[in-house]
């Protein structure tokens, strides 16, 4: 059956392709296989197409046979690169190149290749359903060809349609079909799948054949056959790497023809390494591939596989990468390690002996060893300083150094250069970078400016800010602005001055200071300004250099008491009037050089022993203002304590208890031995035993009753008025202190004083007791006074509401109870009062009361009847009229006061009085009247003096 | 090695070999080659851009397989 169809195929063959070389008839054999399923076609352009197809199914096929057996493929790979069917167009080119040398038989290939697509795919469509058919039909067949498949060819590669006879006629039609849908649909999947096992199967199968006859028949021509292979193998190299498919291809020229056309234009040829593809070997797929996976791997800068199609970067081994990392950290740490050791081993520890310092002698010389290096460099020193002096080389670089110094630019350069910033404006310590002003270069009577950028954009910063907080309805003038600065200089301002810069051009006058310049005047100007400032701003500056710190002492130092300066004494004139002659004549006066005691005015009385009291008393010299003060209220506690044991205590009774009161003063002590009298110092106590007896007698019983005591605080007030008065009396009479010897006498005059007009009552009271009776032979009335005091005289009582004052008030002849008793006497009290509703109330029929009501409001004023009835009305709704109407009530009150007492001979002004006076004093008998000052000063001045 | 593929898209489409340190003049040398229109000729553009000659294809990033548009001006 094979042999029978390949003769025909031969025989087709011849037929179309005479004009072929008949070098291999094996290979157009291959061909006919397929061209017979098509059948109709019969150009070389569709034999062509079928080697296309082949080689695809070579591709296909390989990968699977890989898989299946890769060992064979490998032996497979030499036959196949010698036969195979992508050799095939370059035969048909190697034809056509015989024929025409030119490059555009290439592009007639490709375009054919071109157009092969279309025609493949029409194939393949006619193709599945025929097998369709058959494999539907014979499903028994198929199952066994398998084995038999590299024997013979199949039965399916006989004419489709003869084949499709020979079905009909053997095979009886599936039983099973009928039977169930749905396995017949299960068995169509599988049979699906086993067409395209098949078909890749057949591919391979026919290369096998072809396979098989190329190897028999290629002995015959191997050199020429090599050599176009060679040809081919590179034609296909530089057609197989190109990442751009076949059939989207325009123009291409092979690599040798490029290399060609390069070396014509002057190019390097192109560079076969760096292309994608690295398999040089062959158009055997499966090297390729093999190459292909290794290159990958190796170098990852081609993404594209064989077919043009991306590949994907495989991913990096993370497990390798760790282990990488692990090692090299391990490495790493092991050479760290031997560096640590390598250093520790260098160093001595404690323990290791030490020849150098254990051995005494030679730690002895190490050190000497060192000094004397020491030694030498210092020595050597020396001696290049002598040599140096010795050439002069000293003065030379110390002149250098001079000069340069003079050369540098100093301070000295500085001065006289103005700066053009307020002087407030540099902090002290602060460094500033002054730069020269811009300047006219022409303009070179101004001399040199210093600024500083940066404050110059301050100053401008402010000023715009100045600017800007200026109210703009107001145009720039602020009517609030300062007069005086905080001096109270004031401060001078020209008209419009904002506009000066705009209009003159000049920018304002700016604060500025030469440096160098009467730097020192300066600086007193400003601390003097300071000063003032703070002096008015209500500061107090403090220096810092203290005054010299002192230790503190409780005792003055002789200086201190040179300065110190005694308080004035109101006393000192009670001492005049203790002087202690009056009481003892031994006493010479102390010296003045007492130096402030406290107790100066007691020292007359120890004069005995002043020497001894001075010494007891040095501790006391501290003199405090304080002090004084807590001395006065002791004085005065004191004596109020001697009143009150005076008037509680009758005299003689007790001694002791006066004498432990009157302590401080020794001297009265001495005195108090007679017991007759006590007199304090400073009181004005004077007891005398007539009046002490008087009191015992008259007021002691009422003393100290609810009412009748005096207050203690009144008390102390009193013995203040008392001190004053007793000054006061002082100096009025020396005189009576004189003649009285030791003794005070009260005044009586005195009592009358007019701070104790208020207390009049308690004072007469109090007095009574203390004071000495008023002489009645000085007048009448003293002679009243002592009635009074004597109680021989009542003294009226203001306050009591009295009768007699209303007496003319009452009813002269008449009274209710009077009425009452007269008229009913059978009633009793009781029932007068009982008895109202049922008698009747008779009136008296003579009575005839003349009754007047008068109103008076607050002021005393008597109100007529609209103003008693407002007053009335007022107090009734407790609400008083507004502000205005009392203002405008009071105003009329006082008109109608100024009216009542107004003449009614003349104006209120008084201008007819005037007006005579004035005419009485210039003597005529008119007045004249004009504007002139001259004339009428004197009416005016009158008018004014009245008015004031 | 690297394969370009330039087309003008009147009915001109061709693949040029080159190598990848060629400059654009020399591509569109090896262009006029084969399809016999004048090197001054052609304008390489790759959407907007118009590749100019003395450039080199590496510096345009221009890689195996891309495709150049071709004008002529």
């Amino acid at each position: 059956m094979g042999s029978s169809s390949g003769k025909k195929h031969k025989k087709d063959k011849k037929h179309s392709h005479r004009s072929r070389s008949q070098e291999r008839p094996n290979r157009s054999l291959d061909e006919e296989v397929t061209l017979d399923l098509t059948d109709d076609l019969s150009s070389t352009r569709q034999k062509h197409h079928k080697h296309k197809k082949h080689k695809e199914h070579r591709h296909k096929h390989h990968k699977h046979k890989e898989r299946e057996r890769p060992s064979e493929v490998i032996s497979l790979e030499e036959s196949d690169s010698d036969s195979s069917d992508c050799v095939e167009v370059p035969v048909e080119q190697e034809a056509r190149a015989k024929a025409r040398e030119h490059p555009v038989r290439e592009t007639e290939t490709a375009r054919e290749r071109e157009r092969e697509p279309s025609i493949r795919e029409r194939e393949r469509e006619r193709e599945p359903p025929i097998r369709e058919r058959e494999r539907e039909r014979e499903p028994s067949i198929r199952e066994r060809e398998p084995p038999a498949r590299d024997q013979e060819p199949p039965p399916r590669e006989r004419d489709p349609p003869a084949r499709e006879r020979d079905l009909e006629l053997s095979a009886p039609p599936p039983p099973q079909i009928s039977k169930h849908v749905d396995y017949e649909r299960e068995r169509r999947r599988e049979r699906e799948t086993d067409r395209e096992r098949e078909a890749r199967k057949r591919a391979a199968r026919d290369r096998e054949r072809v396979r098989g006859r190329s190897r028999s028949q290629s002995p015959p021509a191997p050199a020429a056959g090599r050599r176009e292979r060679e040809r081919e193998r590179e034609r296909v190299r530089s057609r197989s790497h190109s990442p751009i498919p076949d059939n989207g291809a325009g123009d291409v020229l092979s690599i040798a023809e490029t290399n060609k056309l390069r070396a014509k234009l002057g190019l390097k040829p192109l560079e076969m390494d760096t292309g994608p593809s690295k398999a040089t070997s062959t158009s055997s797929s499966s090297n390729q591939q093999e190459s292909k996976k290794s290159g990958m791997e190796k170098d990852l800068s081609s993404y594209k596989d064989e077919w043009g199609e991306f590949l994907h970067k495989p991913a990096d081994n993370i497990k390798e990468k760790k282990q990488a990392e692990k090692l090299r950290e391990k490495l790493k740490q092991s050479k760290e390690k031997r560096f640590l050791e390598e250093r520790l081993a260098r160093i001595r520890t404690l323990g290791e002996s030490d020849e150098e310092t254990d051995n005494v002698s030679k730690w002895v010389d190490r050190n000497k060893r060192v000094v004397n290096e020491r030694e030498e460099a210092l020595r050597k020193a020396k001696e290049l300083e002598e040599l140096d002096e010795a050439f002069g080389v000293t003065e030379l670089i110390e002149q250098e150094t001079k000069k340069a110094r003079q050369l540098a630019y100093a301070d000295r350069n500085l001065k006289g250069l103005r700066v053009e910033h307020d002087m407030d404006d540099f902090g002290e310590g602060r460094t500033v970078i002054l730069t020269l002003k811009d300047q006219d270069v022409l303009n070179e009577e101004d001399g040199d400016t210093l600024v500083n950028v940066n404050m110059l954009d301050d100053e401008r910063y402010k000023k715009n800010v100045a600017n800007k907080k200026l109210n703009p309805l107001s145009y720039g003038y602020n009517v609030y602005e300062e007069q005086y600065d905080e001096l109270g200089n004031p401060i001078e301002r020209s008209i419009l001055e904002k506009y000066d810069e705009d209009v003159e051009g000049q920018p304002q006058k700016r604060k500025n200071f030469v440096i160098g310049e009467n730097l020192n005047e300066e600086r007193e100007h400003r601390r003097k300004l300071l000063e003032i400032k703070t002096k008015l701003a209500g500061k107090h500056l403090e220096t810092l250099q203290d005054s010299n710190v002192k230790l503190a002492s409780d005792v003055f130092s002789a200086e201190e008491l040179a300065t110190f300066k005694k308080p004035k004494k109101k006393v000192k004139k009670l001492r005049q009037k203790l002087k202690a002659e009056d009481l003892e004549p031994i006493a010479e006066l102390p010296s003045s050089s007492n130096l402030g005691s406290r107790h100066g005015r007691y020292r007359e009385a120890d004069d005995e022993d002043v020497d001894m009291k001075d010494d007891s008393k040095s501790p006391q010299i501290k003199l405090e203002e304080d002090d004084y003060d807590l001395e006065r209220v002791l004085c005065k506690a004191r004596r109020l304590k001697q009143k009150e044991n005076i008037i509680k205590k009758p005299m003689p009774i007790d001694v002791a208890a006066i004498k432990r009161d009157i302590k401080p003063e020794p001297s009265d002590e001495a005195r108090n031995s007679d017991g007759v009298e006590l007199t304090g110092i400073d009181t004005n106590i004077v007891l005398n035993a007539t009046a002490e007896f008087c009191r015992t007698l008259g007021d002691i019983p009422t003393y100290g009753m609810a009412g009748n005591r005096n207050e203690d605080s009144s008390d102390m007030l009193d013995f203040d008025k008392n001190e004053a008065l007793d000054e006061h009396m002082d100096t009025n009479l020396e005189e009576p202190t004189l003649n009285h010897g030791t003794w005070n006498s009260v005044n009586p005059d005195e009592v009358m004083q007019p701070a104790d007009l208020d207390n009049l009552g308690d004072d007469i009271e109090e007095r009574a007791i203390l004071d000495e009776e008023p002489d009645v032979g000085a007048g009448v009335a003293n002679a009243l006074r002592l009635a009074l005091s004597k109680g021989y005289l009542e003294k009226e009582e203001k306050n009591r509401p009295s009768n007699t004052k209303m007496a003319h008030l009452q009813a002269k002849n008449y009274s209710i109870e009077d009425k009452a008793a007269g008229e009913d006497d059978k009633i009793g009290r009781r029932d007068r009062f009982h008895a109202g509703p049922i008698m009747d109330f008779k009136d008296k029929e003579t009575f005839k009361p003349n009754v007047k009501l008068d109103y008076i409001d607050d002021n005393g004023r008597i109100l007529n009847l609209k103003e008693a009835f407002r007053y009335l009305s007022h107090k009734f709704h407790g609400k008083g009229p507004g502000k205005n109407k009392i203002e405008k009530r009071l105003k009329k009150m006082e008109q109608d006061g100024l009216m009542k007492t107004m003449s009614s001979t003349d104006t209120p002004l008084c201008t007819l009085t005037m007006l005579q006076q004035k005419q009485k004093e210039t003597k005529t008998p008119y007045v004249v009247l004009s504007g002139s000052n001259k004339n009428n000063a004197g009416v005016s001045g009158a008018s004014i003096s009245k008015f004031k | 090695m690297i394969e370009i593929t330039c087309n003008d898209r009147l009915g001109k489409k061709v693949r040029v070999k080159c190598n990848p340190d060629d400059t654009v003049g020399d591509l569109k040398k090896l262009i006029a080659a084969q399809t016999g229109t004048k090197h001054e000729k052609i304008v390489l553009k790759k959407w907007y851009t118009i590749y100019k000659d003395p450039i080199r294809l590496s510096d345009y990033e221009i890689h195996d397989g891309m495709n150049l548009e071709l004008y002529y001006q």
